[in-house]
């Protein structure tokens, strides 16, 4: 009887082949990104509106810009995605450290990688406060004109973005540096937070052109 | 996935169309010509992302019309059974909000909290019985 019971009961292997599926939690952060998306629209939709109704304003204020600041601190963050990438492809090759020297940088794990991009953030940030001391040290603030509301939220908003995703990429190395084993889940955290990163950059291209170049 | 991945690619220049049509229309009025742009944009990253994300997956059962309940059985992707985590953050969001009502200061009871949150919320797959 065991024998006819065995035999009936076990499910035939071929049925149970398992489906290689899209990973929600990456599905799921560029569906969320796509809503970031919107929110940034309403920031655009605000900049534009009063560019069209008070265009004095721009005339006045936009000189007090430092363009060729702008641009390094730019670059700065477009190398940044750079050396994210490097990272995310040591992470799919499961390699969170370096395997030679530090000065070997073809050899670099994803900790060295990511930790560059995070300095590279943190540097652009830095910029930016920078560059918003002089701008305030002008006369432009929040508060002064329409223009400094629309400059300090637009560039301000994509800033706190930067700043959530240096909070991320520490996690991210958190992660990394828990685990004793680097395997899916830390490799699908490193794939979601330059998911991140790289549409925070390409937004700062697009808000980038249009304050700083367009004027 | 072909379905999902025509569905966004296919509203991707609708929405193109709309924003030009209303853009024309409305003299490139700032407010809806920005959200109708972007709303194509939004279509056209998600369909873009479906269209890489297709060629590196298998064919899932749920497109193939012929398919049998039971061959959707097995790896669905990894999921928290449960968590207390989101409760603090969601504990640290609300002291933050009362914040904005009573006043700042309250902001330094929130942060603590939600450092905590989010640091049990994140490693809570990387430490204790699920350490690896």
């Amino acid at each position: 009887m065991a024998n006819v019971s065995t035999s009936t009961a076990a499910p035939s292997a071929s049925l149970h082949v398992s489906v290689n599926r899209p990973n929600p939690v990456s599905v799921g952060t560029i569906v969320w990104l796509a809503s970031e998306l919107m929110f940034f629209a309403g920031l655009f939709a605000m900049y534009f509106t009063l560019r069209s109704t008070v265009p004095d304003e721009w005339a006045r204020e936009t000189p007090l810009l430092n363009l060729p600041f702008a641009v390094v601190n730019t670059t700065i963050l477009v190398l940044s995605s750079v050396t994210c990438q490097m990272g995310v492809w040591a992470a799919e090759r499961f390699q969170p450290r370096r395997s030679g020297s530090l000065v070997q940088v073809n050899r670099w794990g994803m900790n060295e990688w990511m930790t560059l991009t995070y300095l590279m953030g943190a540097v652009f940030i830095g910029g930016q406060i920078y560059e918003y001391a002089g701008l305030v040290s002008e006369g432009l603030t929040i508060a002064s004109s329409p223009y400094g509301s629309v400059f300090y939220l637009t560039t301000g908003f994509h800033g706190l973005h930067v700043v959530g995703g240096l909070l991320a990429f520490l996690f991210l190395l958190g992660r990394s540096f828990t685990a004793k084993r680097f395997g899916h889940h830390e490799a699908t955290t490193a794939i979601v937070v330059s998911y991140y990163w790289h549409f925070v950059d390409v937004v700062w291209i697009a808000l980038f052109s249009v304050i700083y170049l367009i004027q | 996935m072909k379905v999902e991945t025509r569905l966004f690619l296919w509203m991707a220049p609708f929405f193109g169309l709309c924003a030009a049509v209303y853009g024309f229309w409305s003299g490139w009025e700032p407010v809806g010509s920005a959200a109708l742009i972007m709303v194509a944009l939004l279509m056209a990253m998600i369909g873009a992302y479906f269209t890489l994300l297709i060629k590196r997956i298998d064919s899932r059962p749920e497109d193939d019309p012929l398919a049998e309940i039971e061959q959707g059985a097995g790896d669905q992707g990894v999921y928290s059974p449960w968590s207390w985590w989101p409760l603090v953050i969601a504990l640290a969001a609300a002291i933050a909000f009362l914040g904005l009502a009573m006043g700042w200061w309250m902001l330094l009871i929130a942060i603590p909290v939600a450092v905590v949150g989010l640091c049990g919320w994140v490693f809570e797959f990387s430490t204790g019985q699920h350490a690896h």
